[in-house]
């Protein structure tokens, strides 16, 4: 690879995002279809990710979420001057609203003590006899061994555990126990719980409490990741739905699907429910290999960017994703690593294609085909992004810090370029949602489309090639390369420029 | 495990089986179902409940038949009239549909037999059309209320007082 044409072109990107940095006063964000190019590049370059830093939402650990909660118990007990367990009671009515609480206590203090379950006194006197029947087992006991709620209806000891406990194995729905008297509508608290369960049942009740108040809240959801125990709290109206957890999961907070930008929530719904409707269809159509264009061999893609090279004695070098030769793809197309034009694909391979087969092409399911199979592929090469990175940060970094002489904050780059190139495949793969549902006839749209998608997917190529395979000279030579600064300076270079942002 | 109560049903029943025996509404039965030795069976309860006097199912006295789980009385009896009861709230297979019988719901562990029969009888001539269990019995209740209460005083004649 000649890296005077690499550099000429990261060149030509900046002088590009200087051309787009001025607003094109096409903006509109709102999803009906309209373009913006964000340019967070403008002003500071240091500022690689800052479309993460305007956050609208925060990340919370078990702990916070906890100390949350034991906040908002304590400031509704204090301002209501009612026990902690009863504020929780109440707080958990109100799906965890402090306001709420407050609007209605204050209107109708009554009310809410009524369809809450907060007695202030007890219904029933227990009678000044030495035995007590249980209303469940109907056994008399002595007066110390019975228990009651607010309302003071006696159940025993035994039956009281056995009532709560089928409760809590019956899941959240314990959190509104209510006294086990059927006339009777006292609410039955944590402190009843931990007087009469096992310490097996006061765990999974207060694990109960904790989840309720992530998920009986309208601010805040669980991170959707598998295993992943963080949760967010959203500002409610914010322009984007875009949350990145801790875990580095990033999901959209109005659908929880994957981060989708630019494309809307209902778009990635269509698309989703399309793929699992054809998806046994395209696993056939794309099954994990492809033949060598030349040797015809099977290819399994292993690697994250579209430029392959064959195995000895082969080593025909050629595109992943239209099989053309690497060297005389990008001429054609216009774009050097472009891949992405429908139109510009189906004539290429269309050359020597009769009248009938240009009909095929508008088939919708080739059309389907088209967009998924770049979809899909843009989906893998973020997953192997991902793993790439772990292990870059696992263990490359300082093998090449060690190679280099370089210290590892001086490498920084790296990490850097990897975020940038994660972040970018999934904005890509997701204009092939995008693309697959924008009307054929609006050609000038389209048009102006593909263009973006063209720019967009070509300077990411650019920077996926170099940070995953011009790294492995330096990572393999045996001592400081002379030119490893003008390799930062190149990939630092590529990094920026894919700061171009596409909102559609 | 079954919440603690595990046990604990043989011996509510037992006392459910001596309140009754000391006191229960007129024209009701309930008693636990005895086998052809001789031996009884807690867990399974046979019953009668009478129509209410005064409404189109006065006459009847409808077989019920209670079955408790070892998990009595944390979760509820299930109560079955036969298969294909005329009722909106009854389940072709016969299972009442009632709040309190409902174990994510109504029921709690100190409602009684007695409660329960009693509330059932309720139940037949105050049927509750947001809950449909039969499509027969709901249309009929909702669209052709002439028909309906024919049939309901038909079922009644049906199930005379057993002498």
């Amino acid at each position: 690879m000649d890296s005077e044409d690499d550099m000429h072109d990261a060149n030509d990107v900046d002088s590009l995002d200087d051309f787009y940095s001025g607003d094109t006063g096409m903006a509109s964000d709102d999803g009906d279809g309209d373009y913006e190019f964000i340019d967070n590049d403008t002003d500071d370059s240091d500022d690689s990710t800052s479309h993460r830093q305007q956050q609208n939402y925060t990340i919370l650990n078990e702990e916070d979420i906890r100390q949350r909660q034991e906040e908002d118990i304590t400031k509704i007990s204090t301002v209501l001057s009612i026990p902690r367990v009863s504020a929780s009671i109440l707080l958990r009515h109100y799906n965890w609203s402090v306001s709420k609480v407050h609007d209605a206590w204050f209107a109708d203090e009554e009310k809410v003590r009524k369809a809450v379950g907060l007695l202030e006194r007890p219904i029933v006197q227990i009678p000044n006899i030495k035995e007590l029947t249980c209303g469940i087992c109907f056994e008399a006991y002595p007066r110390d061994r019975m228990y009651a709620a607010a309302c003071g209806h006696p159940f025993c000891g035994t039956c009281w555990t056995g009532y709560v406990s089928t409760a809590i194995n019956d899941g959240p729905g314990c959190l509104m126990l209510r006294c086990p008297d059927p006339s009777c509508g006292a609410a039955v608290g944590q402190d009843m719980i931990n007087i009469l369960s096992c310490e097996e049942d006061k765990q999974k009740y207060s694990r109960y409490l904790l989840r309720s108040y992530i998920e009986d809240n309208r601010k805040t959801k669980w991170c959707p990741a598998p295993g992943c125990d963080f949760a967010v709290d959203f500002v409610v109206g914010s322009a984007s739905y875009d949350v990145s957890c801790n875990c580095t999961h990033s999901f959209c907070w109005n659908c929880t699907e994957e981060a989708h930008r630019p494309v809307d929530c209902s778009t990635v719904a269509k698309w989703i429910l399309k793929n699992s409707a054809e998806s046994e269809n395209m696993n056939w159509i794309l099954a994990n290999s492809k033949p060598c264009p030349k040797c015809k061999r099977p290819i399994e893609k292993n690697q994250g960017c579209m430029h392959i090279t064959c195995t000895p004695p082969c080593k025909f070098e050629f595109c992943w994703l239209c099989l053309g030769a690497w060297s005389d793809h990008g001429e054609r197309t216009g774009g050097f690593y472009a891949c992405n034009r429908y139109e510009t694909a189906k004539q290429e391979g269309a050359y020597d294609e009769t009248e009938k087969r240009r009909e095929m092409a508008k088939n919708s399911l080739e059309r389907y085909t088209h967009y998924y199979e770049r979809w899909a592929t843009n989906q893998s090469s973020r997953q192997k992004a991902v793993t790439d990175l772990q292990q870059m940060q696992n263990v490359h970094i300082e093998k090449l810090s060690d190679k280099q002489c370089q210290p590892e904050s001086q490498l920084k780059f790296i990490t850097e370029a990897w975020l940038q190139i994660i972040e970018c495949r999934r904005v890509l793969k997701w204009t092939y949602a995008y693309g697959y549902y924008l009307p054929e006839h609006e050609h000038a749209k389209r048009q102006f489309f593909e263009y973006l998608q063209g720019r967009a997917e070509s300077g990411l190529e650019r920077l996926h090639q170099c940070a995953e395979k011009e790294l492995q000279v330096y990572l393999n030579a045996e001592g400081p390369s002379k030119d490893f600064n003008d390799f930062r300076t190149k990939l630092a270079g590529l990094t920026r420029g894919r700061c171009l942002v596409l909102h559609l | 495990m079954s919440g603690g109560g595990g046990g604990i049903a043989r011996g509510r029943l037992a006392e459910e089986r001596k309140a009754w025996r000391k006191n229960h509404p007129h024209g009701f039965v309930a008693k636990p179902e005895t086998a052809p030795d001789g031996s009884v069976n807690l867990m399974v309860w046979q019953c009668t409940i009478p129509g209410k006097p005064g409404t189109d199912w006065e006459g009847g006295y409808f077989p019920l038949t209670l079955h408790f789980s070892e998990d009595y009385p944390s979760k509820p009896p299930k109560c079955k009239f036969p298969p294909n009861f005329f009722h909106p709230n009854v389940y072709p297979s016969g299972t009442v549909c009632l709040s309190i019988l409902n174990e994510d719901s109504g029921w709690r562990p100190a409602i009684t037999v007695k409660q329960i029969l009693v509330g059932i009888q309720d139940l037949l001539d105050q049927p509750n059309p947001a809950d449909p269990a039969q499509t027969d019995g709901y249309h009929l209740f909702i669209q052709e209320p002439t028909e309906y209460k024919r049939r309901v005083r038909q079922q009644a004649k049906q199930y005379p007082p057993i002498v």
